[in-house]
């Protein structure tokens, strides 16, 4: 059995001209809880495509549960729980036939899972699946792939749609199936509370390639907020060493920087800069920061 | 109650480290009083059991509880954790890292004393745990 739950060296994978994933080599351990950040057209969703042999890459290999994506067998299939975004189930089924063509498809069902879950949700045995509204649907997908117990979960953006009480039952059930059954998890969410609780692991992704693989913690504590003065003459921002994002207020200098220790104290002494102060950052602002350094806007398209 | 305030600038496990700390030194939480199980806490905050488990073990590590094996975690008995100057050292950097943060916000002196103040004595009016000072 391999060690590692996911394994891709090298991927890419163009649309036409476009390039949607770039050189992407990674390396997840089995077990715990992977979450994947990245804007709008990072790749994320190109990149579980891949990894479930759903496309195929334009160059470079992945691997999951030891296999070639493009090799899987059903029985391998059977190990693998996957949710996409639109939470594709047949809509002309009733919950109930659903439900039963899982639990008959999957040896591990859970029961408990699946009922624990969906109590969450005022959905009923003999509603059709086009009857429920988006986060009913939502819920009963996340049930089903819960209760499938697989070995690897792929879940892309699992939340969205899903009122508080919900979201909250959900993030139990997938912490606890984590920690009970060694599951290992990766998702793809814009909610950075929603990681800051349960992620063992953040993957930052930006523009089809992989930027940073760390714990939450260990990615927040690179990130710093200065606010200083420059009472000679303010640098440039391609000056400033480790610069994320800059803001001006009045005469003092916000700056977010990353990985910015030493050069940074030394060019604000060069510079005759006043600090006021050096503070930690939030996850959320952190990564934020991060984003929005390179993120496309509209002067810069033009 | 432990609160989490997803978005603060400490990691989670800090805030639970800082929490508990703070229950033991008001005297909410007395010594030989159980702590949660890691699973326990984890659900009712909906966190993560590794952050959890980290934070137990920060706490440990520092003797505010103490593990019985089997039986959980319990609150120790007080008693001095630190040398006299490593004492001095800590409330030195403590007080550096404080000034440090609000040198930049907008209060006088006197502001800043009587916020200090009131949370120090809110300290003071639990059973009076100060580590160290036994």
């Amino acid at each position: 059995m391999s060690e590692f739950a996911i394994r891709t060296q090298g991927l890419c994978k163009h649309y036409g001209r476009k390039r949607v994933l770039h050189n992407l080599s990674l390396d997840l351990p089995r077990g715990g809880i992977h979450a994947l950040v990245g804007s709008n057209g990072a790749g994320k969703s190109t990149l579980f495509r891949l990894l479930l042999g759903l496309t195929e890459p334009s160059s470079g290999s992945s691997e999951i549960l030891g296999c070639e994506s493009c090799q899987l067998t059903p029985a391998l299939r059977g190990r693998i729980g996957f949710v996409n975004e639109e939470h594709t189930l047949p809509e002309w089924m009733r919950v109930e036939a659903v439900m039963e063509m899982q639990r008959s498809l999957y040896p591990q069902w859970r029961e408990a899972t699946y009922r624990e879950v969906l109590g969450n949700f005022d959905v009923q045995p003999g509603q059709r699946v086009s009857e429920l509204s988006r986060g009913e649907r939502a819920g009963f997908n996340l049930s089903l792939a819960l209760a499938q117990s697989p070995e690897l979960l792929i879940l892309d953006e699992p939340t969205l749609g899903l009122d508080v009480v919900a979201k909250r039952a959900f993030l139990e059930a997938l912490m606890f199936i984590g920690t009970d059954s060694g599951c290992t998890i990766l998702y793809c969410s814009h909610q950075m509370e929603e990681i800051e609780r349960v992620a063992d692991n953040l993957l930052i992704m930006e523009r089809g390639e992989l930027k940073s693989v760390s714990p939450p913690d260990e990615f927040s504590a690179r990130v710093h907020h200065w606010i200083v003065e420059f009472p000679e003459r303010p640098p440039a921002n391609n000056e400033i060493p480790g610069l994320l994002q800059l803001r001006r207020i009045d005469d003092s200098y916000q700056l977010t920087v990353l990985d910015a220790g030493e050069p940074l104290q030394q060019f604000l002494q060069d510079r005759g800069a006043r600090v006021h102060c050096k503070l930690q950052v939030s996850l959320d602002e952190a990564v934020n920061s991060y984003l929005a350094k390179n993120h496309r806007t509209a002067q810069a398209a033009q | 109650m432990i609160k989490i305030n997803t978005g603060d600038s400490r990691p989670i496990f800090r805030q639970i480290v800082d929490s508990i700390r703070r229950q033991i030194a008001t005297g909410e939480l007395e010594p030989g009083s159980k702590l949660p199980s890691v699973r326990g806490l984890a659900m009712q905050l909906t966190v993560n059991t590794n952050t959890v488990a980290k934070a137990y073990s920060e706490l440990t590590a520092q003797g505010w509880v103490e593990s019985r094996p089997g039986l959980g975690l319990f609150v120790s008995k007080p008693r001095k954790l630190f040398s006299d100057r490593e004492q001095e050292r800590r409330l030195n950097e403590a007080i550096q890292q404080f000034i440090n943060q609000v040198i930049g916000l907008d209060y006088d002196a006197g502001q800043l004393l009587e916020r200090l103040e009131r949370e120090i004595k809110a300290l003071e009016k639990g059973q009076g745990r100060s580590a160290g000072n036994e």
